[in-house]
């Protein structure tokens, strides 16, 4: 009876790493040209253990069910987190079979890592014990490094690679060191616990704010929020392209869950003394990484490192979500992370589309495609207008909830200081379209393009397709997922704590 | 289907170019000319499905029209799907409606490629503007403002000159400079008022302390200031005449900055009428600049186009002198002005490009004794240009007229001051126009064989004199009868002034006084 009830909790997670242990045995071919049904199975594998484990979390969502294992809680938060997680990874599956194929490198591990990475957010985002929180932190971030280094003949891959391992190594231990600080003063190693111990003690006891700093950081770093972001482009840069998309949507959103979580555990919703001085903190993160995000964004020829930048500055608008520290607030967050995921993976899926690999990811390689298969280009043109945060599209729906909490909780300046970085932005998001449809190619590169072979990439064609609607869906149907999806996660997740 | 049209009517006119626009962009390339048809033909139809509805309309002219459904609550604030069409919308969303059958006439041969697609992303626009003058809910008004951007971004983007990425960034950046911080004023507003229902945060507003209401209003006016667009907002908008397909800039002069003007008599007057009234005069200042100043810079135009793109800037700059004086006289002037302006200069662009199919060139140099080669051609333009000017009998006169009348009678001082200023202002626009009618139509012909004259080899044909004759039979019709066009927003412009002026009650603003839980 009790094990039933544990492996209700504990399902989602197990599915994906049943997949993530049966797909090295694939891997075991040390055949460059490993058959094709072989590759076919990983692939369809790979999706089968996205599905159940989908259809799983979407069945406990429906009938309400929130079971939980010891700390780990499958509640409405990380059930609407696996969710999230799970379309994100099954767009990256999609796009990386039509990527793996274009780079000439399908191998078993990359699947594998990239279920073992699914494991390990799921467990991050389910949790509000510090241990398993830095074993889930682990668990996607060691997967991540090495993903990133995918194609590893490739020097950037590599440089990628390690310096996102190095910065993110680090980043751990501050994370560690921060939980072992707040243990110390506490007593407890559960965060909701810990707000309550903290809540008693008289003023702040400066171990438990260094130690709070610490873990706070160890957020920042893997939402890539400034000055913790220098990781950021190089890594996205190296890794391929559905892999650098699956980093910024589900690394970014499933730690912004976790945070959130975190973050109302601790201060009980942003109030009391803690909750203040860690408010201010991102405040002041959220000011530095719109602004240096988008002032860098700015300058870059490479899609990919522009897209970094772009992922960057909107961990500056998400952040602004704990400034205001509302509930409506916390409900804009959840429903900006749906946005950004449809968003995020169309741009990124774009490059995939249209067969852009290695050094072939600059804003002249986009030159003139967009008449080439304008419906395509139409949707992601869609997807970019809406990280731009142009109506009526998803992204301006998510600014919008943010920033009325923004300013309603009194931070005009904050709120204006967001809009005009976002106006930054609609200058360096344009230049994808204008070069999707203004310019014409330039002759050199429409020659190397000739001898290239010819791209199909239906996959990833259909992903960007299906987010592209998703972001013009996303507009119109906002009550649908805010009532439906944010507001009962919000809830619950608050209510949890009161 | 007309039963549901006759119910739904603003819907309808709103979101049919949309509906059509999209299905044809379907189409495929080659049926360019087929699209472009049907295009036309819808546009004529919404055309008429609007001249039909809205004069058939009630007389007394209240809100003729209105459609309002809860669309949906985020965050605490509800939005409604709110539409209506009353006396200070009606003709504005009649010009647009006008317009766009005749500029995708008159631009038939236009765009060398691609035509299905901009005639196409020419009706989205049509549903933008449409949308934007009939929102009565101000989220869905900033909505339509936006998506407005869109296409009219890519219109000048793909089918526009050499230099046309600089001006359709420039131009989508001002805007959204403008809008991006009107939107936090506007979501301020809103949350002190839980809607954004225009009577409600009206009232919001005047519990605010004076020094925060004019922080809101002045948000407010730069955004609508950047479209009208105000001295010294203004540089945008020649970059985007000169580089936008004829269409784009019809569209653009003719419907588009009027969204700015019409912005302020809307929003910004009824909302801040205590901030308004305190920078009423700084703003009729701004707006004698830009008259002098915008004149003055289309006098030493070499590019026709140029030209006609600061006339613009000038004649725009008597709609904001007009709504500035806060006098029924200006403000009804204000409104025709708009009017004029639209047909007009919207005449204006749709035959320089007419002159520019055929000749390939803009620049007034190339060109010299165009009469002895276009008669038809050299009258219409000549009708056109007297209108613009403000010659009496044309529509022209009745606005530049009633505006200065307005501003003379003027409550904030420098009322006589700023007429008599802005009338050299009309002084200048005759300079300005007839040395350009000068150089380009009269004279010996230019013989020189890279000329524009001399590539000049027919004259208008049907199609284009179809174009224009009824943009005549307007300009005289608003010059002789302006009553039939200022009768609609008579009676609203008095209210909105009264109320303006005694801002205590409001009443007339709320429909009923509505109780907060």
């Amino acid at each position: 009876m009790n094990g039933a009830r544990d492996l209700a909790a504990l399902l989602p997670l197990l599915i994906p790493a049943a997949a993530a242990c049966l797909l090295p045995i694939a891997a075991l071919d040390k055949d460059q040209a490993t058959r094709k049904w072989i590759r076919g199975a990983m692939f369809f594998t790979a999706m089968l253990a996205i599905l159940g484990s989908f259809l799983y979390v979407t069945r406990l969502w429906e009938a309400g069910h929130q079971p939980t294992f010891a700390q780990f809680r499958m509640d409405r938060l990380a059930q609407f987190g696996a969710i999230f997680l799970l379309v994100a990874a099954a767009m990256t599956v999609m796009q990386l079979w039509d990527h793996l194929h274009q780079e000439g490198w399908v191998k078993g591990e990359t699947l594998s890592l990239l279920m073992t990475a699914v494991c390990g957010m799921m467990l991050f985002a389910s949790t509000t014990h510090l241990m398993l929180l830095f074993l889930g932190l682990e668990l996607f971030s060691i997967p991540l490094y090495a993903l990133t280094a995918t194609v590893r003949l490739r020097a950037s891959a590599l440089e990628g690679a390690m310096k996102y391992f190095m910065t993110g190594a680090v980043a751990s231990s501050c994370f560690l060191m921060g939980a072992v600080l707040l243990y110390g003063v506490t007593g407890s190693l559960d965060v909701g616990e810990m707000g309550v111990r903290l809540g008693l003690l008289k003023g702040l006891d400066p171990l438990a704010l260094a130690g709070a700093a610490l873990l706070l950081l160890g957020f920042l770093f893997k939402v890539s929020a400034v000055p913790f972001h220098q990781w950021t482009p190089d890594a996205y840069e190296g890794a391929p392209h559905p892999v650098a998309a699956f980093m910024s949507v589900a690394t970014k959103g499933m730690t912004f869950l976790a945070l959130l979580r975190v973050f109302t555990a601790v201060s009980g919703g942003g109030e009391g003394l803690l909750g203040v001085k860690l408010r201010t903190a991102m405040a002041l993160a959220a000011v530095l990484t719109m602004v240096a995000g988008n002032l860098t964004a700015l300058v870059q020829t490479n899609v990919k490192r522009m897209l970094a930048y772009s992922s960057i500055s909107h961990a500056g608008y998400l952040l602004l979500a704990f400034v205001a520290a509302t509930p409506m607030a916390f409900t804009g967050l959840v429903f900006y992370l749906v946005a950004y995921l449809a968003m995020n993976m169309g741009a990124f899926g774009l490059l995939t589309a249209f067969g852009l690999v290695g050094e072939r990811v600059t804003f002249d390689h986009l030159r003139g495609l967009g008449w080439k298969r304008p419906g395509l280009s139409l949707a992601a043109t869609l997807c970019l207008l809406s990280l731009a945060g142009i109506p009526p599209t998803a992204g301006f729906f998510g600014k919008y909830m943010i920033f009325k909490e923004l300013v309603q909780a009194g931070h005009v300046g904050l709120a204006v200081l967001a809009v005009l970085a976002s106006l930054v932005s609609v200058y360096y998001y344009l230049r994808v379209p204008v070069a999707l449809w203004l310019e014409k190619p330039k002759p050199s590169l429409e020659r190397e393009a000739a001898e290239q072979p010819a791209v199909e990439a239906p996959f990833a064609g259909a992903t960007v397709l299906v987010c592209g609607l998703l972001t013009l869906a996303c507009g119109f149907l906002q009550t649908f997922l805010v009532d439906g999806f944010a507001a009962r996660v919000v809830r619950d997740c608050i209510g949890l704590v009161r | 289907m007309s039963a549901w049209i006759s119910s739904h009517l603003l819907t309808f006119l709103v979101f049919a170019p949309l509906f059509w626009g999209l299905l044809l962009l379907a189409f495929p390339e080659r049926l360019a000319p087929l699209v472009r048809l049907l295009a036309l033909l819808g546009s004529t139809g919404v055309f008429c499905v609007a001249l039909i509805h809205l004069l058939r309309a009630t007389p007394e002219y209240g809100t003729l029209f209105c459609e309002r459904v809860p669309w949906f609550t985020i965050v605490g604030l509800p939005v409604d799907y709110h539409l209506a069409a009353d006396g200070l919308n009606l003709w504005l969303v009649l010009l647009t409606t006008f317009l766009t059958p005749l500029t995708l006439l008159g631009t038939w041969n236009s765009p060398p490629s691609r035509g299905g697609a901009a005639a196409s992303i020419f009706l989205m626009l049509e549903t933008g503007i449409l949308g934007a003058l009939l929102a009565q809910d101000l989220l869905l008004f900033y909505l339509f403002w936006e998506a407005m951007l869109v296409p009219m971004y890519f219109l000048i983007g793909v089918w526009g000159g050499e230099d046309r990425k600089y001006a359709a960034n420039k131009f989508i950046l001002f805007t959204l400079a403008g809008s991006l911080l009107w939107l936090v004023a506007l979501l301020y507003t809103a949350s002190r008022a839980g809607s954004f229902a225009p009577p409600l945060m009206a009232a919001a507003i005047q519990d605010l302390p004076g020094s925060v209401q004019r922080l809101l209003f002045l948000a407010f006016a730069l955004a609508f200031a950047i479209k009208v667009p105000l001295f010294p907002l203004h540089t945008w908008l020649p970059d985007a005449h000169t580089e936008a397909p004829t269409a784009g800039s019809v569209v653009l002069a003719g419907v588009l900055l009027k969204l700015g003007s019409y912005g302020f008599i809307r929003f910004a007057i009824p909302m801040f009428p205590s901030a308004f009234a305190h920078y009423a005069r700084p703003l009729a200042i701004l707006a004698v600049i830009a008259i002098l100043y915008g004149a003055l810079v289309a006098m030493v135009q070499w590019d026709i186009k140029k030209l006609v793109a600061y006339s613009s800037v000038s004649h725009m700059g008597f709609v904001m002198l007009g709504l500035s004086s806060m006098t029924v006289l200006g403000t009804q002037g204000a409104m025709l002005q708009m009017l004029n302006h639209g047909i007009s200069t919207g005449a204006l662009f749709l035959m320089v490009g007419m002159l520019y199919d055929r000749a390939h060139t803009r620049m007034i140099a190339d060109f010299g004794g165009v009469a002895t080669r276009m008669p038809i051609f050299t009258t219409f333009f000549l009708i056109v240009t007297l209108s613009s000017i403000g010659l009496p009998l044309t529509n022209g006169f009745v606005g530049e007229f009633l505006i200065l009348n307005g501003t003379y009678t003027a409550g904030f001082g420098w009322g006589r001051v700023l007429a008599a200023a802005a009338t050299l202002g009309v002084l200048l626009g005759a300079v300005y126009m007839l040395w350009m009618v000068k150089r380009v139509f009269w004279g010996a012909a230019n013989t020189d064989e890279d000329s524009g004259t001399a590539r000049l080899s027919r004259d208008l044909n049907g199609r284009e004199i179809a174009v224009l004759v009824p943009i005549v039979v307007l300009i005289f019709w608003m010059g002789l009868q302006p009553r039939t066009f200022l009768a609609a927003s008579q009676e609203p412009v008095a209210r909105l002034l009264e109320e303006a002026k005694a801002p205590a009650p409001r009443m007339s603003m709320m429909p009923a006084p509505e109780v907060k839980p």
